[in-house]
């Protein structure tokens, strides 16, 4: 029998006793594990949206949403501005516009309907009549069709990818021919096809090409390059939203800051960057939640182990000095403590392991899933406010709605991974407090003198 | 041979500094069994403490074959008890968890002793106390009082110290076995010619020894 086998034989010489704090050690070292996992899980989902989000940044004059609002279009000298602002890699400007009857030869596949209605009630060609007789006056309002000049026909897309032609091809952005991409719907409506022509602006437009998106908004729409559409328009330069690619998610910030700055009150500026650092707010809570939970239950299991050991040095004091009176070594007995205080430690951190693999998937998904059922009834209270603006087409407003709800589905969609780097803290963390468990025993046996022990005979 | 000069020892205690020893000087020859006596609190233990070098005195010395112990390093005075000093308590002092056998062996490590030849010894030492085979690899709670202290004694043997130092060996048992305990320390003496200094308040027993020391108050004065 040596020093180890001594070690692990006392370990185990009171099974109860043991039994007790190797549980409690695993309990806590499980609560490290889980907090580590649900911490990492959290981190990488927080990285996932903000990495989704993407590095866009939508610019639009003040006061404008689609073709609501009042205001005047962005200037050629502010594109160049938003342009020339440090980390812009790249711009995508557009500008929208509505066909009314007078406009064009095509009849818009959308219904009016009551909402229609309502939104056209103020238009009247006679504006000096009473409003009695204007009532009465005012031609019936007709569905108008939506004209977007573009730089880049995929900003159209709803899903944030490439525009899908479902025949004929995309036009190019730069170029001012009068061409355009026609919606399936609208296509449909007026039996167009690629090569087919119509009038609008008292201009005849060739169709390039027939899209879909699946959006009877967007489907019903017309697509020109955005250089025809100042032109046919008679709006030289004009833009009405620009959509600047960021070189970094990490730069979106100080972007937005320094486009604010530069544009001042001209512009409205909003970022999915923003709007996802709004949403991971609770999850990042969570991390922070989670983070206290790895310190407190490695205090605790430190605890744990420091105060068990602490007794069981003190309630053996009197076979400690009895082991140095008869030549122990303050080395052997020393020796002998820490491979029961790290037996005791292993044991309890095999098993805490092992529960904590077990165990930290559904920890994860509960403290996740209760963050998500509150970031979704804000989403839910926000949508109709942002859903009554989308009536441009091509309009920000409907490709930030779609974003946000791709990023609320991305928050509640946090699955628990235990990856070799967690796996490896946890690990780390049970050896500090096996070690810790060890030396205060350790520093404890080296004090004890045997005559102050044998004195008590 | 074992001599003890001028040795005095204090310590500090919350009521104040309590003397224990006053200048005490003996010396004991080899292969002598000699007692030391004395009331409750006079410092019998104390003295013991001192001469297996688990206490420094607070002044005086004591040297054991020509080593003046209480100078030497912690190391060196582990090293001491270890091979030359045999201990034998009132309690008997066996470790809890382990057997009759094992709480020898372990002195044995303790020693130096060889691993591969430490059972053989063990059995053989377990065996001249009189610790039947059966009995060897109890542990101390299964064993009677005049067994435990036989194994304690077994296990002073251990390293074939020169000096077996015995705190009340028999102040825990029957007067029987107490007679059986001092008989068989006795034998060693007369046998191995082991010094034996075994402190007592037993009168009996310390008249059966070659030389007896009374201490009273911390002084000490040859009977």
């Amino acid at each position: 029998m040596n020093v180890l086998t001594r070690g692990v034989k006392n370990a185990i010489r009171s099974p109860l006793k043991s039994g007790a704090i190797v549980l409690m050690f695993a309990i806590s070292i499980a609560l490290i594990l889980s907090m580590l996992v649900a911490r990492g899980s959290v981190l990488s989902k927080i990285e996932e949206v903000k990495a989704t989000a993407g590095t866009a940044v939508t610019i639009q004059p003040a006061g404008v949403m689609g073709n609501m609002g009042g205001g005047d279009p962005l200037t050629a000298a502010q594109i160049a501005t938003i342009t020339d602002t440090a980390n812009v890699t790249s711009i995508n400007s557009t500008l929208t516009d509505q066909l009314g009857t007078d406009d064009t030869n095509l009849t818009s596949s959308l219904e009016l309907g009551s909402f229609g209605q309502r939104q056209q009630r103020f238009e009247s060609s006679d504006t000096a009549t009473t409003s009695t007789e204007a009532e009465t006056s005012r031609p019936a309002p007709t569905p108008r069709t939506s004209v977007t000049g573009t730089t880049d026909v995929n900003s159209i897309a709803t899903d944030g990818g490439d525009l899908t032609i479902s025949s004929g091809e995309a036009f190019d952005g730069t170029s001012s021919d009068n061409v355009a991409l026609v919606g399936s719907d609208l296509a449909t409506k007026n039996s167009l096809t690629v090569g087919s022509t119509f009038t609008a602006y008292s201009e005849t437009i060739t169709v390039k090409g027939i899209y879909t998106t699946g959006n009877a908004f967007q489907d019903s729409g017309i697509i020109m390059p955005i250089s025809t559409l100042q032109t046919l328009t008679d709006q030289a330069g004009a833009v009405s939203s620009v959509t600047a690619t960021i070189n970094s998610s990490d730069n979106v910030a100080s972007t937005v800051t320094a486009l604010k700055a530069s544009l001042g009150d001209d512009a409205d500026i909003t970022s999915e960057a923003e709007s996802a650092a709004t949403s991971v707010e609770s999850l990042q809570g969570i991390a922070s939640l989670t983070t206290a939970g790895v310190i407190a239950a490695a205090a605790a299991g430190a605890l744990i182990i420091v105060l068990s050991m602490f007794l069981v040095v003190r309630e053996r004091r009197r076979e400690i000095g009895v082991i140095k009176a008869i030549g122990g070594s303050n080395g052997k007995v020393i020796g002998q403590f820490i491979i029961e205080g790290l037996t005791i430690t292993i044991i309890g951190a095999v098993i805490g392991l092992v529960l904590g693999v077990l165990v930290s998937g559904p920890m994860t998904t509960s403290l996740v899933s209760s963050s998500a059922n509150s970031t979704s009834t804000t989403e839910t209270a926000a949508g109709p406010g942002q859903g009554g603006r989308g009536m441009g087409m091509g309009s920000p407003g409907a490709a930030f709605n779609q974003g946000a709800a791709q990023l609320n589905t991305n928050l509640t969609q946090v699955t628990a991974s235990l990856t070799p780097q967690i796996f490896a803290a946890a690990v780390g963390i049970t050896l500090l407090i096996a070690l810790l468990g060890s030396a205060i025993p350790a520093w404890l046996t080296a004090r004890i003198r045997p005559a102050e022990v044998l004195r008590t005979e | 041979m074992l001599t003890i000069e001028h040795v005095s020892k204090t310590f500090n205690t919350p009521g104040g500094q309590v003397q224990a020893l006053k200048d005490v000087s003996l010396s004991v020859n080899t292969g002598e069994f000699v007692s030391i006596i004395g009331k409750s609190g006079s410092g019998k233990s104390t003295l013991l403490s001192i001469l297996g070098a688990l206490d420094n005195p607070s002044t005086g010395s004591i040297v054991v074959d020509d080593t003046r112990i209480n100078t030497l390093s912690g190391a060196k005075q582990t090293q001491y008890r270890a091979k030359k000093i045999g201990f034998v308590f009132q309690q008997y002092n066996l470790v809890p968890n382990l057997t009759a056998l094992e709480n020898v062996m372990l002195a044995l490590e303790f020693g130096g002793y060889p691993a591969t030849s430490r059972f053989d010894r063990a059995t053989q030492l377990l065996e001249s106390v009189g610790i039947e085979e059966d009995q060897r690899q109890r542990r101390p709670t299964r064993l009677s009082g005049g067994q435990q202290q036989r194994v304690s004694i077994a296990r002073a043997l251990a390293n074939q110290p020169a000096y077996i130092l015995a705190d009340e060996p028999t102040g825990n048992l029957d007067s029987a076995t107490g007679k059986k305990i001092f008989d068989l320390l006795h034998d060693l003496s007369r046998s191995q010619k082991t010094t034996i200094i075994v402190v007592t308040h037993d009168l009996e027993i310390a008249g059966k020894t070659d030389k007896t020391f009374i201490l009273k108050d911390g002084k000490i004065t040859t009977k």
